[in-house]
């Protein structure tokens, strides 16, 4: 019981609570490395000393866990949290005041790579007139993108974060709720750690997905009514990308602890 | 790093209640004990498929480690009846 609590107290010292000490530190080596010491003497005078095995078998039990805390310690990223959340603040900061200015207030259309040159991106038509635009062949990666011959088929072509997180995906999803869900799943909860498990259903043209636990918060700027809160620009882009089909944030919402998306799927 | 801090404490919490559970049954030998942990943390290693592909490399030599110290006792025992 000893042991468990040893590993319980590092990881609520730093690896939950302060994020920045689990990354200066690295409290998972830490721990592996204080595991493996006392593992190996435990073992040695268990075995050796005392001749109790089921204390010998207690200190291999702690060297087992000792290298898999060292293996996975050395996964943690270089760059702390706060450096992380610096650099998104700006990009983020930039692209609201640029919304802003522009006085763009259509729904962003998330295009694929293929139609958004190399990444999957989002699209701010700066002119509407109710209807979505069709947008059939890739656009130039300009940041002033022309997708029509009349001069006002014009918009915003945008890098988001969801740009970002669909290149951190092993494989590209297809285009089904199952694979779509082990996606999100995988990029939320394994390599983010922003929600615990997500959902997916599909019908008619609409998807709609259930992300439990999110731990990002939405705002309330104008840009985010226009791209969507952060874990729904992630999933318009991951879908996008699985459908190679433009995607629309239709409905966020947060319920009990759930975040509900729902997209619909363009032509 | 939610997900590591889970998969930690599983393989802590099933390490130890496995170890309760041996002592209880009488167990007294060690390699019985050693081959229990290495199944276990095989399984839940392959249990917890969202990891990511860093992670899972690493984890990947600690299991070729626990395997090669199975097989060392595997052979081991093969010679014991072989000898």
């Amino acid at each position: 019981m000893s042991l468990l609590m040893l590993i319980l107290c590092q990881l609520a010292h730093s690896g939950v609570g302060d994020k920045a000490a689990l990354i200066n530190r690295n409290s998972y080596t830490c721990t592996g490395f204080s595991l493996l010491t006392a593992g190996f003497f435990i073992a040695a005078a268990g075995y050796f000393i005392f001749q109790l095995i089921w204390l010998a078998a207690l200190g291999i039990c702690m060297l087992i866990l000792a290298s898999i805390l060292i293996a996975l310690g050395r996964t943690i990223p270089k760059l702390s949290p706060e450096v992380c959340g610096l650099l998104l603040e700006t990009g983020i900061e930039n692209i609201a005041s640029l919304i802003e200015e522009l006085g763009i207030k259509t729904k962003a259309i998330y295009l694929p790579s293929s139609l958004a040159s190399d990444c999957p991106r989002a699209f701010l038509p700066l002119h509407s007139n109710g209807s979505r635009p069709q947008i059939t062949k890739a656009l130039p990666r300009r940041l002033f993108a022309r997708y029509g011959t009349n001069p006002e088929d014009i918009g915003l072509l945008i890098s988001t974060i969801g740009s970002t997180a669909v290149t951190m995906l092993e494989t590209k999803p297809g285009a089904t709720a199952t694979e779509l869900e082990s996606a999100l799943t995988s990029l939320f909860s394994g390599r983010l750690g922003v929600a615990d498990r997500t959902r997916v259903i599909c019908y008619n043209g609409t998807i709609k997905v259930e992300i439990d636990k999110p731990r990002l918060e939405n705002g309330t700027s104008w840009s985010q009514q226009c791209l969507g809160g952060p874990l729904a620009t992630v999933v318009a882009s991951v879908a996008a990308e699985a459908w190679n089909k433009p995607m629309t944030i239709s409905r966020e919402e947060r319920n009990n602890g759930k975040y509900f998306i729902e997209l619909e799927v363009g032509k | 790093m939610k997900i590591f801090n889970r998969y930690i404490l599983t393989v802590a919490s099933i390490l130890l209640l496995s170890t309760v559970l041996l002592i209880a049954a009488g167990q007294n030998s060690l390699e019985r004990y050693f081959t229990v942990y290495v199944i276990e943390a095989l399984v839940i290693t392959e249990l917890y498929v969202y990891l990511n592909q860093k992670a899972r490399r690493g984890l990947n030599y600690v299991s070729v480690l626990l395997f090669g110290g199975f097989a060392f006792i595997l052979c081991f025992q093969i010679l014991k009846i072989l000898l």
